[in-house]
């Protein structure tokens, strides 16, 4: 691959994923007006949204490390969407693979607690402290997954895990050779996204939307930006270990909102779970389906 | 001392918005008008019955969100400040709060004929009567109470509005901050400050106007405790020793 | 004179001119000097195969050499040392009210029995090289009185327990080979039977493993390293414990080797004696890092962690592959320049504010932010996490695991490192972030003399973190010195069809992101505004500046609602049952010893000698 092509590359792939996630996050609202017998938002919402809230006029922050942290939640991203190959573009998905994948999209969480933690709002604070016990919870059957798909094929690159489904058809999809551990993942997937009933760190009416509570203007605007990118991977992902990635794009974004319309579906169905009990729920069910899942694999 | 009634306060109409010649100029500021119009994120800061009428308004039966309104929970996120019902003395203290802590371009609505009256609390000691003595009111949803049918009326005049351009109310509290300040000096005491920092707000965003400042605000400066942004520095102590 | 002797002298003259001019209040200067110089002249010696001198002593051989795995651990040894002492060099030694000579000297003289025991050439030599250093540590650990004189009555417990340990296995090994060189300790392992190998391996891990701390010979290294003069405890906290880490390389892995302890089964199970190591690595990553949790103060934290970590570098050692051997060795530098950033910045702050407790401090960020920037690149390095260098040994160790197929290890490794990103949030968020107390209003930043050493070793940590091809030369000779295999290795990090790294690549689209986020947040929207701390969301309420709107008590109380209770101070329980138990047994002996005559025990002691002699 030559050096421009990977640029642009590198440039589009962001940007077709800031323009799939916003299309996602309208899924998102349209389903759960739908459910609610609602009409639901407008087709440009998200991009109404967003665009308002970059265009406010006084634009309040607690300071540098405010602005940063929200500079890293949307960039930590941008970055992580060049890992993840759609058809067409692999990007540098081959220098890095799950593995720093996974970590790479744990620093925009990291960038959006260290702004939080700055506006000095104890309910910020909470926010924080319960998303990031959310994610020791649902990671642990999300290793489990990603353990299992890159020692079922051989590698942790992202690249070889959907050609080899590819070559192997439907038979060979991560969803038929590993079908419990694709209902883990889908579990933790849940978790990932936040929603009901995993969003007792948002918990507007007890902590006024922990993480969101100083955010106004472009940082409101920023995290706007950043559900975008969280949606598209989460789903890209589950895509790429499970359903045999992309082959082309229809068939790939079909299957990136059929994904997501899972856990966005169930979660307006739930009330939340507190913040133990979401703990224990994903340590036990997922977590158990994953490692019975790892059994069947690894005998 | 000169009792605070005695202070002349300066009514002066907001000032029209300034159009350009050239119809394709101001595209990128129409757009972001637009945008403003669509997405509207509305605190209810619901303090009497009216606030009955907003769950119907906003869930199934008329939706709020087929035009863009969604209920958000902190000042900070919200553009619409809804007023919904009589404010108490003690409740406007807060709500002047939340008022100022909200990003602008903002707009603040009230609902019920409290607000633009004391509606059945007329008589009251205890409330203040006319919402936009204190705070710059963009819409007046009067009933007792208002049908959701009137407060999505309501919310679609604002929208078109906003769109018209024709709603920069909150302006106008920068530029006439004496004469709010004064108004709720008026009935709060002299003492009254909130943690919010108005005037350097204006003064940042070059949104200062002639009655900004005024004998209200010098008050103001008198007796408040300074609330300036706390500066990133390596040597505080000597700092604050030079000073 | 060979380099190496070259490299004891100068070691040995540190600990003279300290001893001497200890007192002297350019002293640390000097001190950190020469540990430069040691540095130097260790960076100009041969990193394979260079030999010291040798004594005869009782009709043994002891001699000294250098191996790549010395060499490696000799780099990280005094890199911390000098970081250390100019980080004590400037304004802390002038505000340090304890004995000056006694800390300089004791810090000189635990830099010459490392040296001492990372050169040992043979078994007798690492036995004088370990209690060199324990002994060594000790006094750097006690001299503070008080706490710290506790905690390292405590260590002393444990070191000389396990001192004992280490003299029964090499009176084991000399009997059943008659040799203490290396060779031959070789040739002997590799035809010993089962019991005796496992009764060596048990003895060898308690003697190694209470130095690294592996569980359950933990308990004493947090208090002992927090208690210490700030310097001190950067570096016990930063290499010391690694001592222990080095022999067990060395015992387990050099001497006895890794295909021997995979065909070493333990009986009536499925595990292996290389299972049976790699668990106890796995437990010492995951129980100490969720104590660290629950600490409410930052040295203690950082402690906590140090012993977690520990785990890590043991677990990526005994999985015994290129890449997994190759990440635990590499952990050990990149664990160092992380912790002693990490201990620094902590240290810094209890300069300026007087203490370390995560309750009482916040807001710190507006008025220490270089000091913010060390803890915040420090943090990501120790929790794992791109760019920094503990993302790459770390994930050296997770692809080991996925590529052996080892999911409950690997399990146990990201759940260590999942707790390490919740506690260090609560590290950095309670000391930096949130509200600024009044009384903290008028800090400084840390003074120069302390701001630079902890930016070097944040930098440092960072470049090995994008470049990890820098050191991950030293660490393939260090492989093969002990007989791994070799990790075959990039600048950016790893190329193999398994499982791939480029961290240059990997970084710079990080840094590009960063770059176009910056862009969008500034370029677009319009201009900011600060404001004031307490114009802040109360629902309403008016905050004033004697209010404290700040979270940091019980940081993670709704994961403590689940896992509180199952912190059962088990280990403490072990141990006060041991130590009580073996009070009985002295008590019951001595009382015994008393009441019924004397002279008759030692009539059948000496008749029993005398039939063992003569038999």
């Amino acid at each position: 691959m030559n050096v421009a092509s990977l640029l642009v590359e590198l440039v589009l792939m962001p940007l077709v994923a800031f323009v799939v996630g916003l299309a996602m996050v309208l899924m998102m609202r349209r389903i759960a007006a739908r459910l609610q017998r609602r009409v639901g938002p407008p087709f440009f919402q998200p991009l109404f949204d967003i665009v308002k809230l970059y265009g406010k006029h006084t634009q309040t922050s607690h300071g540098l490390v405010h602005d940063l942290g929200i500079v890293m939640a949307v960039g930590g991203y941008i970055a992580a969407e060049t890992m993840l190959p759609v058809p067409g573009m692999t990007g540098i998905a081959d220098k890095g693979g799950l593995v720093v994948l996974a970590y790479v999209m744990m620093v925009p969480s990291l960038g959006l607690a260290l702004g939080v933690g700055q506006c000095a709002n104890p309910n910020g604070s909470i926010g924080i402290s319960r998303a990031l016990t959310a994610m020791l919870a649902y990671d642990v059957p999300f290793i489990i997954v990603i353990f299992g798909v890159a020692f079922h094929f051989g590698s942790s690159n992202l690249i070889t895990i959907a050609a080899a489904q590819q070559a192997a058809g439907i038979a060979g999809w991560g969803v038929s050779q590993m079908p419990l551990l694709a209902l883990a993942g889908l579990f933790a997937l849940h978790g990932m996204l936040g929603k009901q009933p995993f969003e007792i760190y948002v918990a507007p009416a007890e902590i006024a939307t922990g993480p969101m509570v100083e955010m106004s203007g472009k940082h409101m605007g920023g995290l706007f930006v950043m559900q975008c990118f969280q949606l598209y991977t989460a789903a890209v992902l589950y895509v790429t270990l499970f359903l045999g990635g992309g082959e082309n794009w229809l068939s790939f974004l079909a299957k990136s909102f059929a994904v997501l319309a899972v856990p966005v579906s169930l979660a307006y169905l739930f009330p939340r779970y507190r913040t133990e009990d979401l703990v224990r729920l994903m340590w036990k069910w997922p977590t158990m389906i994953g490692l019975l899942g790892l059994a069947f694999l690894m005998h | 001392m000169t009792s605070l009634s005695d202070i002349p306060v300066i009514q002066t109409p907001p000032e029209a918005p300034a159009r350009g010649g050239n119809p394709l100029a101001n595209v990128f500021d129409d757009f972001i008008r637009y945008c403003r119009s669509r997405s509207l994120f509305m605190l209810h800061y619901c303090t009497g019955c009216g606030a009955i009428e907003l769950p119907p308004a906003m869930t199934s039966r008329f939706d709020m969100e087929r035009i863009g309104i969604q209920p958000m929970v902190t000042p900070r996120q919200a553009d619409i400040l809804l007023v919904t019902g009589y404010v108490s003395v003690k409740t406007l203290k807060r709500i002047i709060l939340t008022y100022e802590q909200m990003a602008s371009p903002k707009y603040v609505i009230g609902i019920c004929s409290c607000t633009v009256n004391g509606g059945m609390y007329w008589q009251s000691y205890a409330t203040a009567k006319k919402l936009n003595d204190y705070l710059p009111v963009d819409l007046y949803i009067a009933g007792c109470m208002p049908r959701p049918e009137a407060v999505i009326e309501g919310l679609k005049a604002l929208r078109d509005n906003i769109e018209a351009g024709t709603s920069d109310n909150w302006k106008d509290y920068y530029q006439r901050y004496d004469h709010y300040l004064g108004n709720q000096q008026r009935l709060f005491g002299a003492d009254w400050q909130t943690p919010t920092e108005v005037i350097a707000e204006a003064k940042h965003y070059g949104l200062f106007g002639p009655d900004t400042l005024g004998e209200h605000t010098r008050r103001l400066e008198d007796h408040r405790k300074p609330l300036e942004p706390l500066r990133m520095t390596l040597n505080a102590g000597r700092l604050e020793h030079m000073e | 004179m060979t380099p190496l002797d070259t490299l004891y002298l100068a070691s040995a003259a540190t600990l003279a001119a300290m001893l001497v001019l200890g007192d002297w209040r350019r002293a640390g200067v000097l001190a950190t000097l020469m540990y430069g110089v040691q540095l130097a002249l260790l960076f100009t010696m041969q990193r394979t195969g260079s030999t010291s001198f040798d004594l005869s002593a009782l009709g043994f051989e002891l001699s000294w050499r250098f191996d790549a795995l010395s060499w490696f651990f000799a780099v990280v040894t005094l890199g911390t040392a000098f970081f250390a002492s100019w980080y004590g060099a400037g304004e802390w030694l002038r505000a340090y009210t304890g004995r000056r000579r006694l800390f300089q000297s004791a810090l000189a003289a635990n830099v010459f029995a490392m040296l001492l025991l990372l050169g040992s050439g043979d078994l007798l030599t690492l036995f004088v090289g370990w209690e060199a250093t324990s002994w060594a540590g000790f006094l750097l650990m006690a001299l503070a009185g008080g706490l710290a004189r506790d905690a390292a009555l405590r260590y002393l417990v444990y070191a000389m327990a396990g001192a004992m340990a280490l003299l029964g296995a090499l009176v084991v090994l000399f009997q059943a080979g008659g040799s203490f060189s290396y060779e031959a300790a070789r040739a002997t392992l590799a035809a010993m039977a089962p019991g005796p190998l496992w009764a060596l391996i048990i003895l060898f891990g308690l003697g190694f493993g209470a130095k690294l701390a592996l569980l359950p010979l933990h308990l004493w290294q947090a208090a002992a390293y927090s208690e210490t003069p700030a310097p001190g405890s950067v570096f016990l906290g930063g290499v010391v414990g690694r001592m222990g880490l080095f022999a067990l390389a060395l015992v387990l892995v050099g001497l006895i080797g890794i295909p021997h302890l995979q065909a070493l089964a333990v009986p009536f199970t499925f595990l292996t004696a290389q299972d049976v190591v790699a668990w106890v690595a796995a437990l010492t990553v995951v129980l100490p890092t969720y104590t660290a949790l629950k600490q409410n103060d930052a040295r203690y934290l950082l402690a906590w962690h140090g012993i977690g970590q520990g785990g890590y570098m043991l677990l990526g050692l005994i999985v015994g592959s290129a890449l997994g051997s190759a990440g635990g060795l590499l952990h050990v530098i990149n664990y160092a320049a992380t912790q002693a950033t990490l201990l620094m910045v902590v240290f810094g702050v209890r300069h300026r504010v007087g203490h370390t407790d995560l309750n009482r401090l916040g807001g710190l960020v507006a008025r220490m932010p270089l000091s913010f920037l060390a803890l915040l690149l420090g943090i990501i390095s120790l929790a794992g996490l791109p760019p920094m260098s503990g993302f790459v040994s770390k994930w050296m160790v997770y692809s080991s695991l996925i590529q052996d197929g080892r999911p409950f290890l690997f399990l146990a490794a990201i759940v260590g490192t999942l707790g390490t990103i919740l506690s260090v949030y609560k590290l950095i968020h309670n000391l930096f972030l949130g509200q600024l107390r009044a009384e903290h209003e008028q800090l400084n930043e840390a003074p120069l003399s302390m701001l630079i050493p902890m930016l070097a070793t944040a930098t440092l940590a960072f470049v090995t973190g994008v470049a990890p091809g820098l050191v991950l030369g030293w660490v393939a000779d260090a492989q093969a010195a002990i007989g791994l295999p070799v990790i075959d290795y990039t600048l950016g990090g790893i190329a193999s069809p398994r499982a791939s790294l480029d961290m240059l690549w990997v970084v710079g689209v990080m840094f590009a992101g960063f770059g176009v986020g910056a862009l969008l947040f500034y370029g677009a929207g319009g201009k900011t505004h600060r404001v004031h701390q307490l114009d802040n969301y109360a629902g309403g309420h008016f905050l004033d500046a004697g209010m404290r709107y700040h979270y940091s008590d019980n940081f993670y109380a709704g994961l403590m609602h689940l896992i509180g209770g199952w912190y059962r101070g088990s280990f403490h329980w072990l141990e006060g049952a041991i130590g009580s138990g073996l009070s009985l047994v002295a008590q019951g002996a001595g009382g015994w010893y008393r009441a019924i005559n004397p002279a008759f025990y030692l009539l059948a002691a000496s008749v029993a000698l005398i039939a063992w002699v003569a038999l």
